[in-house]
């Protein structure tokens, strides 16, 4: 710690590593994983039920819940990097790109 | 003058402290002003460049700079999980900018910020698709068959395994910065994944990808009161308008994390993570299997004492797994994780040795 700094400053930085120094450990600790696994699993559920009872109330106005938007999303993603890999595929076989490296 | 009197006490001292003062003050008002409603950001990842090739999310860059005064080029792999211009942080601060002022042939392969498109991105996909594709960029556009290849953190496993995964690769240096290699010394986040407490798929949200939030509470969490003392020496030096833009640049930097493709992230959770299988030596990638010790050029293992995030422990073992023992060399750097782009540690030991080596390793161009 430079002595020119002022004091002020000092004792922020000595209280910040007094209190950070526990927590950094705590944060490494077997409680601490367990406590982040657990938190995990729990929103996960929370978010499925909840998003389970949405998209049935919604289903039953005939209105498309956010799952069935994202599962439209997903499809056309996995089309597009079809669509990309094989105009890829065709650019490579007209010779536009540079030929892929082999391998070992 | 009776020697007890503090120097302090001079009247002319006093003026000269107290003007200084003054003026810190009002600098530090219009400074922290700045700050607050967050105008006068610094340009990042300034140097100009231009776009050489690109695929999906990939890009490959040109720096432009002064004379090339060497060769191969060098090409930067960056990592996964961070931004590429930590390399290339702001004017006067960038290792991109001390290369290309060296008279080196800078190239940058950045990934872009992966969303639905890129969830099925693997590690095949990066070593063996963008990576080859890249480098036969390079070497059309420069005219060198070989590259000195960089690779920063996950950039540096993905560099490992296309050097000694392919058999044209015509990589004369191999430069791994913080590139991990024993991922048991990975510390708490990666344990989480190792020892199964947490699994790969609870993590990748509904986009197939990692969410750049759950990266930022990882690295958040290694040192979470630090924030404290970051913005307590902000304050401090809130009237000296380098320190600013440097803290407003990392401050920047450090939450600007990207999206982790789901399928890479599965594939180095079991792998790299829970069979460690780098510290096998060898590593199964698109049906064959990658012997690390099959890098053919000079191997620089560059790595930070003080590095948190990558610490040494995890980086020392490439001494003993990539390429050949007698081109191996080592380099430790005074610094953290990010030394490699900023710092005053960087100016001071890791670019100029950094340079000098890849210099020493090159040949002077005609």
């Amino acid at each position: 710690m430079p002595a020119s700094q002022p004091l002020w400053l000092r004792v922020v930085l000595r209280v910040e590593r007094a209190i950070g120094e526990p927590i950094e450990s705590a944060v490494r600790s077997d409680t601490y994983f367990d406590l982040i696994s657990t938190t995990t699993r729990v929103r996960r559920r929370v978010t499925g039920t909840a998003e389970g009872v949405s998209r049935r109330c919604l289903h039953l106005l005939n209105l498309p819940a956010e799952s069935d938007i994202r599962g439209m999303r997903q499809q056309l993603s996995r089309m597009e990097r079809r669509l990309n890999e094989l105009s890829d595929d065709v650019a490579e076989l007209d010779g536009s790109e540079p030929p892929p490296g082999v391998g070992t | 003058m009776n020697p007890r009197v503090p120097s302090t006490l001079n009247p002319g001292d006093l003026l000269q402290r107290v003007n200084r003062d003054v003026e810190r003050s009002i600098l530090r008002a219009r400074n922290g002003i700045r700050y607050v409603r967050g105008t006068h950001r610094p340009a990042l990842g300034a140097t100009p460049k231009d776009v050489v090739w690109k695929s999906g999310k990939a890009e490959l860059w040109r720096y432009k700079g002064g004379d090339r005064r060497y060769g191969p080029p060098v090409v930067i792999v960056h990592s996964l999980v961070s931004r590429s211009y930590i390399l290339d942080l702001r004017p006067g601060n960038s290792t991109v900018e001390y290369l290309t002022g060296a008279g080196l042939d800078v190239f940058m392969l950045d990934w872009g910020v992966p969303d639905e498109l890129d969830a099925d991105n693997d590690l095949e996909r990066y070593v063996d698709w963008y990576l080859p594709r890249a480098l036969a960029e390079v070497r059309r556009v420069t005219g060198h068959d070989e590259v000195t290849l960089a690779g920063y953190c996950l950039g540096g496993v993905l560099a490992a395994l296309y050097a000694a995964g392919h058999e044209d690769a015509n990589v004369r240096n191999l430069i791994l910065m913080a590139t991990p290699m024993d991922f048991n010394e990975m510390g708490a986040m990666v344990a989480l994944l190792r020892e199964g407490r947490l699994d790969p798929d609870e993590m990748i949200d509904e986009t197939g990808n990692v969410p750049a939030d759950a990266l930022y509470s990882g690295f958040y969490m290694l040192a979470p009161t630090t924030e404290v003392a970051q913005k307590a020496t902000l304050l401090e030096n809130l009237w000296n308008d380098e320190f600013v833009e440097g803290f407003q640049a990392m401050a920047t930097w450090s939450r600007d994390h990207v999206p982790f493709p789901g399928a890479a992230f599965r594939q180095l959770v079991e792998l790299l993570v829970r069979q460690n299988i780098l510290m096998t030596g060898s590593m199964p990638l698109g049906g064959r299997q990658i012997d690390l010790a099959g890098v053919r050029g000079n191997v620089l293992n560059a790595m930070a004492e003080r590095d948190n995030v990558v610490p040494p422990a995890a980086v020392e073992p490439v001494m003993g797994l990539v390429g050949d023992p007698g081109r191996r060399e080592e380099l430790r750097l005074p610094g953290g994780h990010v030394t490699f782009g900023t710092g005053r540690s960087a100016f001071k030991h890791t670019m100029p040795k950094l340079t000098n080596w890849i210099i020493d390793h090159s040949d002077p161009l005609s």
